[in-house]
């Protein structure tokens, strides 16, 4: 639990354009840069080696964007949630930019795990052939291979919307994460493409993410 | 300009680090609208450029003139410039993603003697001819600067113009001219001309290269095509720098970087003398900024990046005359905040009790010294001026204060260093190591490590040793070898640089012209990025040498008489000649020369010849 006498901003923000490709240390550090530029009172921890008080939420693979991404920070004492936008909005570049912000008690979920279930969405040169995705993929983690169970993440499968002629398909699915790991997304669309000779995608997105 | 962002987003997947390459970041500068561009490029990759000051004050400056924009570049690491090559996509700039070759100006920063096959990787990807003789109107001027512009000669076919000192005031004298002459329709012969005839700015292809005998008796190796031309090439200085804001906007980086921190320069220039120096030789006098300016500085850098922390950078920060005051002031200001303020580099005889307590507030890493040398003698010889009661001072201090962890450079392969001196390094980290351990409370004692890290000396341009051989790798080895079986202790460790890759460097240091035909071979066997240990061919630079026939271990290693004309005799750092010779023989006579901004003038020449005088905030004690 979150130390009361803290206030607990949660932030919400986008992942988008370019910094779609940065890796989320690399988001991490540029968000607490922001959240010092903003010039929020932050808590610093007090051990050895003082830091900002900001946890973010789940992890976002190289390439993929999210326009509905959260970070908590603490502060040591209360700012009006819109002054604190303001100013991390101005604090901000354009692709890694806040769009609320908002208290949250001190014994509610971190944003790392409040949200497990999320959905995707890939954009492809080309309307789809086959969206049926394979029971197992195998993964290497720590120089280990793994083998996952589709299903156990796939909430809802990969559908296809077509977009204009000639602009591709758009292909949503949903995925949740469970307590030993989680499917990437990059992954699903990796095996779309397999299954799809000749189709690129353009982008991948985390659209929503939500506690069920 | 071309906008390359489209074909190189569709490769970006496939790098190894995308945000290299992705601009955008807070901080960077866009003038879209500006006529005249200019590209400022560091030839290596950019989390090793994009901290390098000599980029971000060369892209401010041009940047604060009215219609003139500046933009970065990059080299892109080894595998996606072969990404690149593959699919055809020339290198490009950051902010607007624009080819280099579409540029009025391409300035190339030359960090280090091992950046040079990297210059040309950097031309070559950009579709820019290498030999600037094959440069049409149509191509982009290009100039380059840097530590390495003081021996130009290694670097001359490659570049237009080399720019000598610091580049505040010059580079924009130089853009400025360009652009007028460019607007009027000169050619590119002409405005090259034109520029050569600014201080400090020397093209190479207006003047012939010597044979030796010749140069020897002319007292220059090079001669003007042409009447009217300048023969010699005085530094130039940013004239203005202790008055000057210490804040300047810099961008603050996505993917982490070297130096990946607020770094302010509070003072430039140390006149210290260590003689095998060259920063020490090419940043005189010493020039302070004023505590007031820093402080107000510091503050508003940190507000407007958000960095965690704050370096205050210079040759020698401790130096500075009102230090504590600066470090008191900003640790005041900063507590409580998690901000750490750190110096780069400490002088052992500046480190005192005091010092320990102001630098890096509760976080205490690694600590480094450089004593440089392992007996006191050899410490004389290269004027270092520290003592091992200064070691021991500060180890007292630092360890005192909290530190566990202490690294120690020295160099190997000085001159005059015998086996007594080498059997000295290990000595003195020994009785360092113990020191330190009784400096810390018994059951923390175990914590305590030391480590010793060895350079192979590399003698430079432009220094009281640029007369002085390297020793040869095979020496180098043999003495490292002494040192790692004269070390006794388990927790003092030593570590040395690969003497072929100091090999290199000593060539590139002090070689000719000739050596230009080399590092070209040497590039066109696939050598680049040589400063990264992962990617230097020595076989290419050793294939090279003997394909083109060059005795390259004479110029590494062969020990001149102080009155030999050196390739770059006609480039002074303002540091007179005859100073450098009594500097050198007072090495061999192992006595010492005080340090200028503390006590008496040692006349090294600099500020009658530059016009210039010391500036010190406060006086300084030693």
């Amino acid at each position: 639990m979150a130390n009361p006498d803290l206030f607990r901003l949660r932030v919400t923000f986008a992942k988008t354009g370019r910094c779609a490709m940065l890796s989320h240390l690399e988001i991490a550090r540029a968000l607490e840069r922001a959240v010092r530029r903003a010039g929020l009172p932050y808590a610093i921890s007090q051990g050895f080696s003082p830091h900002m008080k900001i946890a973010f939420g789940s992890a976002l693979p190289v390439g993929v964007g999210g326009t509905e991404e959260r970070f908590d920070v603490q502060l040591v004492r209360w700012v009006d949630p819109d002054e604190a936008l303001t100013a991390l909005k101005r604090a901000s570049v354009e692709d890694l930019m806040p769009s609320a912000c908002a208290y949250i008690g001190p014994k509610e979920p971190a944003a790392s795990v409040a949200f497990p279930v999320a959905d995707y969405e890939a954009v492809f040169s080309r309307p789809l052939d086959a969206l049926a995705l394979p029971e197992t993929v195998t993964v290497v983690r720590k120089k280990k291979e793994k083998v996952l169970t589709v299903a156990d993440y796939v909430v809802s499968a990969p559908a296809q919307e077509p977009l204009a002629a000639g602009e591709g398909a758009r292909v949503v699915f949903t995925l949740r994460s469970l307590d030993t790991g989680s499917l990437r997304p990059d992954l699903v669309v990796q095996e779309l493409l397999r299954a799809n000779p000749g189709a690129e995608v353009q982008t991948i997105t985390r659209t929503a993410q939500r506690a069920r | 300009m071309t906008d390359l962002w489209p074909r190189l987003e569709r490769l970006i997947p496939r790098a190894e680090r995308p945000a290299r390459y992705i601009d955008h970041e807070w901080g960077a500068t866009y003038k879209l609208e500006a006529d005249y561009r200019y590209c400022m490029a560091y030839p290596d990759t950019y989390e090793l450029g994009q901290a390098n000051q000599a980029v971000r004050i060369l892209c401010n400056v041009v940047n604060a003139q009215e219609g003139m924009a500046a933009e970065r570049a990059f080299l892109p690491a080894a595998e996606f410039a072969d990404t690149m090559r593959a699919e055809g996509l020339p290198a490009f700039s950051l902010e607007s993603c624009a080819p280099l070759a579409e540029f009025d100006c391409l300035g190339i920063t030359l960090p280090h003697e091992l950046a040079a096959t990297n210059v040309l990787e950097l031309l070559d990807l950009a579709g820019i001819p290498l030999h600037a003789e094959d440069r049409a109107d149509g191509d982009p001027l290009v100039i380059g600067g840097g530590p390495c512009a003081f021996n130009p000669e290694p670097y001359a076919p490659f570049f237009d113009v080399i720019v000598i000192g610091e580049g505040e005031d010059v580079n924009v004298e130089l853009l400025q001219l360009h652009r007028r002459m460019r607007d009027a329709g000169a050619s590119r012969a002409e405005i090259v001309r034109a520029i050569a005839q600014i201080p400090g700015c020397y093209a190479p292809s207006l003047y012939r290269w010597l044979p030796e005998a010749e140069a020897q008796e002319r007292g220059s190796w090079i001669e003007p095509v042409e009447e009217g031309l300048p023969e010699r090439f005085e530094k130039r200085l940013f004239e203005g720098f202790a008055d000057s804001p210490t804040w300047e906007p810099c961008v603050v980086p996505f993917t982490e970087v070297v130096h990946d921190r607020l770094n302010v320069e509070i003072l430039r220039g140390c006149t210290r003398g260590c003689r095998f120096c060259q920063a020490g030789m090419m940043y005189r006098p010493v020039r302070e900024r004023s505590a007031d300016n820093i402080v107000a500085s510091v503050l508003r850098g940190l507000a407007e990046t958000g960095y965690d922390e704050v370096s205050l950078t210079s040759l020698s920060s401790t130096d500075h005359s009102q230090i504590a005051e600066i470090l008191r002031r900003l640790n005041e200001a900063c507590a409580g905040k998690g901000i750490r303020i750190s110096i780069p580099s400490q002088r052992l005889d500046s480190f005192g009790v005091e010092m320990a307590e102001l630098v890096a507030g509760q976080k205490k890493g690694g600590l480094t010294f450089a004593p440089e040398a392992g007996t006191q003698r050899l410490r004389d010889v290269i004027n270092k001026g520290v003592t091992e009661d200064d070691l021991f001072g500060a180890i007292d201090a630092a360890f005192a204060a909290g530190w566990r962890r202490c690294k120690l450079y020295f160099m190997i392969g000085l001159p005059t260093e015998t086996d007594e001196d080498i059997k000295g390094i290990a000595s003195l980290a020994q009785r360092a190591y113990d020191r330190a351990k009784k400096a810390v409370p018994p059951e923390q004692r175990g914590n305590v490590r030391m480590s010793v890290s060895c350079a192979l000396f590399v003698p430079k341009a432009q220094t009281p040793f640029q007369w002085d051989g390297q020793i040869t790798p095979e020496e180098a080895l043999r003495r490292v070898d002494l040192l790692r079986r004269s070390v006794k202790y388990r927790a003092v460790d030593v570590h040395w640089h690969d003497p072929e890759t100091s090999f290199v460097e000593a060539v590139m240091s002090r070689g000719g012209r000739e050596c230009a035909a080399w590092v070209e071979e040497a590039w066109r066997r696939g050598a680049r990025f040589d400063a990264w240990t992962e990617h230097f061919k020595e076989g290419a630079w050793r294939e090279a040498a003997d394909a083109l026939g060059l005795d390259l271990a004479q110029v590494a290693q062969r020990t001149y008489d102080t009155g030999y004309v050196m390739p770059w005799a006609h480039v002074s750092a303002g540091v007179s000649t005859r100073w450098l010779q009594r500097e050198r023989r007072l090495a061999q006579e192992e006595k010492t020369t005080p340090d200028c901004s503390f006590e008496r003038c040692s006349a090294c020449g600099v500020c009658p010849d530059l016009g210039v005088d010391i500036q010190c905030q406060e006086v300084r004690h030693g």
